[in-house]
């Protein structure tokens, strides 16, 4: 039973004199605070914050968390975001004083065992991607391809080169042209071709002396292993240029290929894609990156060195770029990837890619009967389904069928990306989810495809809420609750 | 293995319905010469068990706050973490989520967004809040590129030497090669000099980053910093304490145009520095320009109240090379920890936590000074952390002999600053009790430690 309760605002819930948390008494000789701050610092009265007791926030929270939708409860094919399973082992571990109650500027030698666990998780990194040079810094994915591009940018600096331009395919994730600015260099999208990989026609015609990077996702967004990308290396490589791999779909290939073999010189890695970090409802991510051997000196400070048996941070590299961020990076998150890499070893991380692999093609071959899949009967770890030929026949778009499946307890594929493929669904199953659910999935898809018009378009039907307005909530943003919110009526 | 389903059962049914002979069919795309012709090197598989037991054994060596009594401070600190904190964000529903694409299975995400952009509204005293950035540095970092977006200014920032030695280094890195001058003021007794300040600052200035308290743990004169950047056109962009917020005046109230914090301090425990939260929230006029996901509220089909995300043009995956930023994840989980501790504390709680700090690093900052071996070399106001000096220059063997007893007592600052080779920087936090500080001026009075020249 939905408690009604839930929806109302912590704010509206407040009232004058409850709290929460009692601080304890001051233990010292207390003094006046307006003989310790100067009185033109001190505030007259705290910030207003909600006033609440401790059962209020409970209940609160924990009847809002029933409203989402998550890995632990639902089958979530969210196409490129990698929602496996994230194990509660890794929690826990995580958890550890040992790990989670450490001050970052701790001496190394008060901290050997976490130093250990974060050399020997570059170590893994360098082996899984082929590339032997490991900063475990970047916050995110794409904090970690803006880290590589201002690696690229020293490395060209120095060399003496005017590289201006970042190169990438119209399949990209969004955030490849956007790092790429805040980078400095100037973007030129690639066209792809009839099968979804890099048009190499359009890729020549735009490639010169000035291409500092061409970054590609492989496999790419399309669920396709780009079979040119040693092609397109070499292609770069001729002209000077540095291959940027964007590993978010590292997940297809972990043991079968690495891309330090097939051409990149820079990578990062999702560890709360590949590498199960639970997504946190947005983050936190990681977004460690690996690259080749000449570009080592450029990482990010510091990194993790071993000497005899003892680990320490190298601070003393005169070529690196400098921080990307405060303190070391995500380290919550680099532990629990350490704890998934240990708990698969070599033979499990092939199976996860396998695994990962079969599913996303089996329930192509479920869904391609109702959805045309455009690049053909294989793919790698997801494909795209597109309902283009749906909406042609009876007006439905692939939105109204994401919001149908929440209806049947299904998280919608990632859709409308990539921008490349109209009315597309992007569906990544994962390896952490079974035959039979994957069958419900394609049965229920099935079953939707087949509705009216009017229950399709005017799904979800059983969710707390219907459509939002989402041009209403641009046009006019209410981005905060203050106490003269009108509250509208809660039917 | 650890987390597949798939039976060899299985796998021969679904390989049947593809009409591939085996899985190894399933890779022809990936060309044979490009694959990897040996297994990875790895270390082998751990079951859960022995897994738990190489993860404790590891975590064993490491000292960490709970044995050892912690003064360290310097932009992560030991604060207290109500268990109603670790219970709620610890929910499978919040924590194995995803950014709320999909709002209709997705409010109680979207609303925690929502409520905690208000809460950082309320604290701050700003009119917006983002629903969170990676960290602290890294959000000063968005903040200053915003402040040139802003201001159509991007020749020169201006910052001080006593804002976080970290964050300024992120500022260099984010600029080498682009051509902004980047300006750090001196200081001078822990805080900005403020004749060099209205010296630097000129009408090419985008924006002064400014930290209260600042790095030293003193107050900065916000309102006069404010005033500086404002007569020239510049932003005036503050990196705050949220829990110092108990306390002084906001950064809304002093003339902040983009306040940025580390969030770290409102319920995120330290762990080695990240993950952690960067918060930002700035004037209303900035909105679109303000990088981030941004919960907003509006209506569903019926005229249900709810929430969405809201002014995705601004973000990479609509804009590309356009956007205001290329983040894209950002720190649900700690924006979701910040939201449950501040409704626990609440306006009451937060004072009473801040008072805590401050009286007790007041108390520690007091008798460290009645020591002989130890002096302050600053005189203006402290919150929670100041600078002691020690007079007989041997810092790495006073902090070492105070460690064994249990005591990570400082953070050295010759790291960052060469000319305080003899200080280091004591946090104070709510935490620490009067007899723990007493035992922090014991163990470092009673250290045998002496400058090795006295040896000599």
């Amino acid at each position: 039973m939905r408690n009604r309760q839930a929806t109302k605002l912590i704010f509206e819930l407040s009232q004058d004199g409850r709290r929460g948390a009692k601080m304890p008494t001051c233990d010292v000789p207390r003094q006046d605070v307006s003989s310790l701050l100067p009185a033109a610092a001190l505030s007259a009265s705290p910030p207003p914050l909600p006033e609440v007791a401790e059962p209020d926030v409970v209940r609160h929270f924990t009847n809002l968390s029933t409203l989402n939708m998550s890995v632990d409860t639902h089958f979530y094919p969210l196409g490129s975001c990698t929602m496996k399973y994230n194990s509660k082992r890794n929690e826990r571990l995580a958890a550890l004083p040992g790990f989670s109650d450490i001050h970052p500027y701790q001496p190394d030698e008060t901290i050997q065992g976490l130093l250990q666990l974060l050399y020997e998780l570059q170590e893994m990194l360098a082996e899984i991607s082929g590339l032997p040079a490991v900063s475990l810094q970047p916050a995110a994915g794409a904090h970690g391809e803006l880290t590589a591009l201002m690696v690229a940018a020293a490395h060209f600096r120095e060399l003496g080169e005017v590289r201006t331009k970042v190169l990438a395919p119209d399949s990209a994730h969004g955030t490849n042209p956007a790092s790429a600015r805040m980078a400095g260099f100037d973007f030129v999208t690639i066209k792809s071709n009839a099968d979804g990989n890099v048009d190499l026609e359009d890729l020549q015609a735009k490639l010169d002396d000035e291409v500092a990077v061409f970054m590609i996702t492989n496999p790419n967004t399309l669920g396709l292993f780009d079979c040119q990308v040693n092609e397109i290396a070499n292609i770069i490589h001729a002209k000077g240029g540095l291959i940027y791999l964007d590993g978010a779909n590292m997940n297809a290939i972990l043991g079968i290929a690495r891309p330090g073999d097939f051409g990149a010189d820079m990578m990062h890695f999702n560890p709360h894609k590949t590498f199960s970090g639970p997504h946190g409802s947005g983050g936190p991510g990681a977004g460690p990156i690996c690259v080749a051997e000449k570009l080592g000196d450029y990482l990010p400070l510091p990194v993790v060195t071993k000497h005899d048996a003892c680990y320490r941070l190298d601070f003393d590299r005169a070529k690196s770029i400098g921080r990307v961020r405060s303190f070391f990076g995500n380290v919550g998150v680099l532990v629990r990837a350490y704890c998934y890499l240990r708990t698969h070893g070599a033979e499990g991380l092939q199976q996860v890619a396998e695994n990962a692999v079969l599913n996303a093609n089996y329930l192509l071959s479920q869904v391609k009967h109702m959805l045309p899949v455009p690049q053909g009967d294989r793919c790698m770890h997801e494909f795209i389904a597109t309902a283009s030929e749906l909406k042609k026949k009876k007006g439905v778009t692939a939105m109204d069928l994401a919001k149908r499946l929440l209806d049947f307890g299904f998280h919608a594929p990632t859709v409308y990306f990539p921008l490349t493929i109209a009315e597309c669904m992007m569906i990544e199953p994962t390896e952490t989810e079974s035959k039979e659910t994957l069958d419900a999935f394609a049965e229920t898809l099935f079953r939707i495809t087949d509705e009216t018009k009017e229950c399709l378009q005017e799904a979800p039907h059983s969710t707390l809420i219907s459509r939002p307005d989402e041009v209403q909530a641009a046009r006019v943003p209410t981005l905060k609750w203050t106490p003269e919110s009108v509250h509208v009526t809660d039917k | 293995m650890a987390y597949f389903f798939n039976t060899p059962e299985d796998q021969r049914k679904m390989l049947e319905a593809i009409g591939a002979a085996s899985i190894e069919e399933l890779f022809e795309l990936v060309p044979p010469e490009l694959r990897l012709d040996r297994p990875l090197q790895m270390p082998p598989a751990l079951g859960e068990m022995e897994l738990t037991q190489h993860m404790s054994e590891l975590a064993s060596t490491n000292s960490h706050a709970g044995e050892q009594a912690c003064f360290l401070g310097a932009g992560s600190y030991d604060h207290f973490v109500p268990a109603v904190v670790d219970a709620i964000a610890s929910r499978g529903e919040f924590f194995t989520s995803y950014t709320p694409y999909q709002p209709e299975v997705s409010q109680g995400n979207l609303q925690v967004m929502f409520e905690y952009q208000t809460m950082i509204c309320q604290l701050t005293g700003m009119d917006v809040s983002n629903a969170s950035l990676y960290d602290g540095g890294s959000a000063a970092a968005e903040a200053v590129l915003m402040a040139m977006s802003v201001t159509r200014r991007d020749k020169k920032v201006v910052t001080t030497a006593s804002v976080h030695p970290e964050y300024r280094q992120i500022l260099e890195t984010y600029f080498e090669g682009s051509g902004v001058e980047l300006v750090t003021v001196d200081t001078t007794d822990g805080a900005t000099q403020m004749e060099q300040l209205v010296a630097a600052v000129d009408d090419q200035t985008a924006c002064v980053l400014i930290q209260q308290p600042n790095f030293f743990g003193c107050l900065e004169d916000l309102q006069a910093v404010s005033e500086v950047a404002h007569e020239a056109g510049a932003l005036s962009v503050v990196s705050f304490d949220p829990i110092s917020l108990g306390l002084l005046k906001r950064p809304g109230d002093l003339g902040a145009d983009i306040a940025i914090a580390e969030g770290q301090v409102l319920g995120t425990p330290m762990q080695y520095g990240g993950p952690y939260l960067g918060i930002m929230a700035c004037r209303e006029s900035f909105v679109r320009r303000l990088p981030g996901r941004i919960a907003g509220e509006t209506v569903d089909r019926h005229g249900r109240r709810c929430w969405v995300l809201t002014l995705q043009t601004r973000e990479q995956h609509i804009r590309r090379e356009k956007a205001t930023s290329n983040i894209c994840t950002n720190q649900g989980l700690f924006a979701l920890r910040a939201a449950i501790y501040l409704s626990l504390l609440g306006p009451r709680g937060l004072r009473d936590t801040a008072e805590l700090c401050l009286q007790k690093t007041h108390y520690a900052a007091s008798q460290f000074s009645e020591q002989e071996r130890f002096s302050l070399p600053f005189s203006r106001p402290t919150f929670k952390e100041f600078v002691v000096r020690d007079r007989d220059r041997n810092i790495a063997d006073l902090l070492a002999s105070a460690r064994e007893v249990g005591y990570l007592a400082g953070v050295p600052l010759k790291r960052w600053y060469p000319e305080l080779h003899d200080c280091f920087l004591v946090a104070v936090t709510e935490k620490r009790t009067k007899s723990q500080i007493d035992g922090l001026i014991r163990s470092l009075t009673n250290s045998n430690t002496t400058t090795a020249v006295a040896h000599a």
